[in-house]
């Protein structure tokens, strides 16, 4: 236990970041010139090294994490902030899921878990995930086996169902955070209960690692929380600029810290030195397009498949998207976070976020992102496998439209299953829009 | 009568307003208690049609493409309220969809009941929500609850809820097919409760037991007996329904009466008391043990399984389910559907195909 | 005179039907496309096996038009293509048909007996539909096809799910310069994963049979028994499996 723990540490600190930077060390080796003359893209940033070290740091370290410290599996809106203080180690499925999306790994995975009954309309994270539990592949190496499951429904339903199998197949204790639907404002009732819920998982929690949630210790994690949250809203914020120094795909990646190593100190240098270099960029001119024509909103999951194909058709028009309903999200949950208070503003902040609040408060959000952004037009991702997502885009593209009068298209697809993409439609589609702007 | 027209005609003889009720779990006797009539609202089947059909996506499930469509077309007009539970993403997102842009212009109301296993938070959560849809629902009629009227409410559906449990339970002896059953049962989603406790006491007291039915039982683990050929395909293939988890039906029968003496507890107990629904988030152990011991008791020698195309809950739970019967050697059929008026010849020859396996099974 | 008996499969691409004699062997057989007004067919065809054999006998219907067969006993594909299958192999497993526009997985006891069953008729990528359509566009005959797919020295994969998808994709890889006999074994190996998903879901090992007028085309049958790596056994007469199954319970002391 003592040695598992040691490697663990080992891990993380030394071979972990050591590994990232042979890594990005040899990519440099091979490609010595920055960017190719043909790329639509500007400069590639260069935060995105350390980027990828923390990352692999952490997945490389999740190697070593069960049996040395407590592994919790924890969904995307969790207020994770609780379970920080405990030791935890924390793994995010909906992460690992996304990177197999972009790997493409998710047929077969998903073949897996359909040759046990589960079938192709469900989530494909869910699918995803699922898949390699049972398989046991997985592009990050190996998974940590789980001691404690904790999800909360701000995101969705289908996170309850799809933990709930994780715990059968488990059987280790799973601790759910069930928000109410926001319908125009909270009742005190519902806030009430997610506290109550908080409460009740904090006892549950400690049981499991073995460690009491001391208050000085859950204040300082909700100081960080907050500290990174409203850092990654700053480095958001840079894509105001014209051009915007970034696109909005960088933004996909460049969250992964905020969703999976929120509450550390890690994850706040890191949007530190991301907002810096962001800012310097914004301030010399340099865009995330060599040209950027025309601006555009992303609504939705991104299409993890695609994310490159998706970028460049557009960015070799010279369209950028400077913002996402997405990445915003995590600029918003840790927004309402009180160190003095953690736990009754931990359930405001999460009952609050854009996926559990209803069409008019997403509308406002989309609406407020259009003009603060200075969009010329807007994508909208009918996602498949994301129902609260997806379900009222019809409307909101129609609204959206006429409000602002910009162009919206919506794009059907799926956020990781490209057997559910046609790319020659996707692509007729999205070029389709783009002349129209002509 | 036509179900508007008894609509209708319960506003003008009695006063009572009318609730369309999204599925599927919902406190009824709250709405009795206010002398509110709840309409069902479990299709309707076919297309979604009017402007209303695309503003859903096509692959989020038909209950609510066709509620959608409905609500939009003024099918509910004959309703001074819509009602719409918690039940999943999907009827989550109409909840909005349709009263706030556009569809639905009267009164809604959610209830927003908890998901998971019942804890703590989740009890006083529950008696809160409760006691804000009874408030609601007061404004909305301009009338008061007192204690005395909801007990006198939970009373009757504790009756109708053992009367349909009887009804249900006698099923092995009744010479009546599965269609006439359930299209009894089924008026209890829109008659006044008092009416439709009057018309299942007539059945029982019609019928004479009498010697047990002919055929092959199985049990019926769905969403609606929808289409009514379903039932009629079934029983003329020669199968018949011996035990029943279907969520407009089984599913909601409380057996036994609540212990507390205090109607908001009693009312909760209820709540707690019902089968096993993915909807509520049950504790899947739960469910796989429920249906277990209603395919014991039936001696329903097959399980068919009806799951609505796109039901993430249902979806979620039919590999513990189909697992569960496979150990114990009881063959599965999966029909995975639209809400359709008609059945596809496809459906019919699974069906088919399923009761000559199990007829074949037995002479074997 | 023997007592024969006759089996039509009313399917909903080819009308089959087959007389057979007392032991159950087939002795004359009839396969046309169907009919939409299928009761003239089916008599007539039922006339010109009586003529033929010159023996009267019961009827047993099955496929999707079985209903409307007069004077028959009418049962589904699924019972009678296990009938059928066991007929010729005298043992369990697991049978796949594959037709016109269905797909079925069926698995047999030891003593003929339907144990559980799967399949696809409300998608046609799962079908030899899927085949057809893309086929007919590339204007590869259904003879050659075959021949081609065993010249292919790699597999040109096809992903998408649904036919038409499918179809687009198959079109912008022969325009970008791919081998049409690679794209050929990328269809049929794609065809053949739907088909084994299928498969798994009906359990069991045991041995694999394949009957339907798609186990004609050994390009498929190969796929098959690639994607489920298990031999696959063509049954002799594979399209007439269903019509002899639903004579065979028209015999004098059939179940």
């Amino acid at each position: 236990m003592i040695l598992r723990r040691a490697q663990y540490e080992l891990a993380g600190r030394v071979v972990g970041p050591f590994l990232a930077s042979l890594d990005g060390w040899k990519r440099r080796k091979r490609s010595p010139s920055g960017t190719s003359r043909t790329s639509p893209f500007g400069p590639p940033l260069e935060s995105v090294r350390k980027l990828k070290e923390i990352m692999t740091a952490h997945f490389f370290q999740a190697r070593y994490a069960d049996g040395a410290v407590p592994v919790a599996w924890v969904t995307s809106g969790f207020p994770v902030e609780l379970l920080r203080p405990l030791g935890f180690h924390t793994v995010y499925p909906e992460n690992h899921a996304a990177m197999c999306g972009v790997q493409r790994l998710v047929p077969g995975l998903s073949d897996a878990v359909e040759a046990q009954g589960y079938s192709r309309d469900l989530c494909s994270y869910a699918r995803a995930d699922l898949g390699s539990v049972i398989t046991g592949r997985t592009p990050v190496g190996r998974m940590p086996r789980p001691d404690l499951l904790a999800c909360c429904t701000n995101i969705c339903q289908t996170v309850l169902y799809w933990y709930k199998a994780l715990a059968d197949h488990f059987r280790v204790p799973l601790v759910i955070v069930d928000t109410p639907y926001v319908y125009g404002k909270a009742e005190p009732h519902h806030v009430q209960y997610v506290r109550d819920q908080l409460e009740e998982l904090v006892r549950v929690a400690e049981k499991v690692s073995g460690r009491r949630a001391e208050p000085e210790a859950l204040a300082e994690v909700a100081r960080k929380a907050k500290e990174g949250t409203d850092l990654w809203a700053e480095c958001l914020a840079t894509g105001m600029s014209r051009p915007a120094p970034w696109t909005g795909i960088d933004g996909f990646f460049h969250m992964a810290p905020i969703v999976a190593l929120r509450g550390t100190d890690v994850c706040n240098s890191y949007y530190r030195m991301l907002r810096d270099e962001l800012r310097d960029r914004a301030a010399r001119g340099i865009g995330g397009l060599r040209e950027e024509r025309y601006r555009l909103l992303w609504d939705n999951l991104p299409i993890w498949f695609a994310v490159r194909e998706v970028a460049t058709l557009l960015a070799e028009r010279g369209f950028n998207f400077v913002c996402t309903s997405y990445t915003n999200a995590w600029a918003e949950a840790g927004a309402r976070i009180d160190p003095r208070d953690l736990i009754a503003s931990a359930a405001d902040s999460y009952t609050h976020i854009i996926l559990n609040q209803d069409l008019p408060n997403r509308l406002g959000i989309l609406r407020r992102l259009s003009r603060d952004y200075q969009v010329d037009g807007a994508v909208l991702h009918s996602d498949r496998s994301c129902k609260p997502y997806s379900i009222g885009q019809v409307d909101l593209k129609d609204r959206l439209a006429s409000e602002l009068g910009i162009r919206v298209l919506l794009l059907e697809a799926d956020h990781s299953d490209p057997r559910a993409w046609s790319k020659e439609q996707a692509d007729n589609r999205l070029t389709a829009f783009m002349e129209g702007f002509a | 009568m036509s179900r508007n027209a008894y609509i209708a005609r319960q506003r003008e003889a009695h006063g009572r307003k009318a609730v369309a009720v999204l599925p599927i779990h919902y406190p009824k006797e709250l709405l009795t208690a206010l002398g509110v009539l709840a309409v069902e609202m479990w299709g309707p089947p076919g297309a979604p049609r009017g402007d209303g059909a695309g503003r859903i996506q096509a692959y989020v499930c038909s209950v609510v493409r066709n509620a959608m469509a409905f609500l939009g077309s003024g099918g509910a007009d004959a309703v001074d309220g819509v009602l719409f539970p918690h039940t999943c993403d999907s009827i989550q997102g109409l909840a909005t969809l349709a009263p706030d842009f556009g569809g639905w212009d009267r009164e809604s109301f959610t209830f927003l009941h908890p998901k998971g296993p019942a804890r703590p938070s989740t009890r006083t959560y529950l008696d809160g929500e409760l006691r804000s849809l009874a408030r609601r629902l007061e404004v909305f009629t301009g009338r008061t609850l007192d204690d005395a009227g909801l007990a006198a409410a939970i009373r009757l559906h504790v009756e109708i809820d053992e009367a349909r449990s009887a009804v249900l339970d006698a099923r092995p002896f009744l010479a009546v097919g599965d269609p006439e059953i359930y299209a009894l049962l089924r008026r209890g989603e829109w008659l006044w409760p008092e009416d439709h406790l009057a018309e299942l006491r007539a059945f029982r007291e019609r019928l004479p037991a009498g010697t047990r039915r002919p055929g092959v039982p199985v049990l019926v683990s769905g969403y609606v007996p929808e289409p009514p050929s379903l039932l009629q395909i079934l029983n003329d293939a020669g199968a018949w329904v011996a035990a029943d988890d279907f969520a407009a039906v089984g599913r909601r029968v409380v057996r036994g009466a609540p212990s507390a003496a205090e109607p908001w507890e009693a009312l909760q107990e209820r709540y707690w008391a019902a089968p096993p629904c993915s909807t509520r988030s049950a504790d899947p152990d739960a469910r796989v043990n429920h249906l277990l011991g209603m395919l014991d008791r039936s001696g329903a020698r097959g399980v068919i399984l009806q799951v609505i195309k796109f039901c993430e809950p249902e979806l979620f739970d039919v590999p513990l389910l189909r697992r569960a019967f496979a150990a114990r050697g009881v063959p599965v059929l999966y029909l995975e559907g639209e809400l359709e008026t008609e059945l596809s010849g496809q459906t019919v020859t699974r069906i088919e195909a399923f009761v000559e396996m199990l007829a074949a099974g037995r002479a074997a | 005179m023997t007592v024969l008996a006759y089996g039509v499969d009313v399917g909903s691409t080819t009308c089959k039907a087959v007389a057979v004699d007392a032991s159950g062997r087939r002795v004359a057989h009839r396969v046309e496309p169907t009919d939409p007004r299928i009761e003239p067919q089916v008599d007539r065809v039922l006339r010109s096996l009586r003529e033929e054999t010159g023996a009267d006998g019961p009827v047993g219907a099955t496929g999707y038009g079985r209903k409307r067969v007069p004077a028959g006993r009418a049962l589904t594909e699924i019972t009678c293509h296990a009938r059928g299958a066991f007929a010729a192999t005298r043992r369990g497993g697991v049978l796949v048909d594959m037709g016109g526009q269905d797909t079925k997985v069926i698995r047999i006891g030891p003593a003929g007996d339907v144990i559980d069953f799967a399949m696809n008729d409300k998608c046609a990528a799962g079908t030899g539909r899927f085949l057809e359509i893309i086929l007919g566009r590339l204007r590869v005959p259904y003879e050659e096809v075959a021949e081609q797919v065993g010249r292919a020295t790699r597999s040109v994969p096809v992903s998408s799910t649904c036919t038409v998808f499918a179809e687009s994709e198959v079109i912008s890889l022969v325009a970008g310069g791919e081998p049409l006999e690679g794209i050929l074994k990328g269809l049929h190996q794609a065809l053949a994963s739907r088909v084994a998903a299928l498969a798994r879901g009906t359990a069991g090992g045991g041995d694999l049979f394949m009957s339907g007028g798609v186990a004609l085309n050994a390009a498929m049958v190969g796929a098959l028994r690639d994607a489920l790596g298990r031999p696959v056994q063509v049954l002799p007469d594979p399209q007439l499996v269903g019509a002899i199954g639903a004579a065979l319970s028209v015999l004098p002391g059939a179940a």
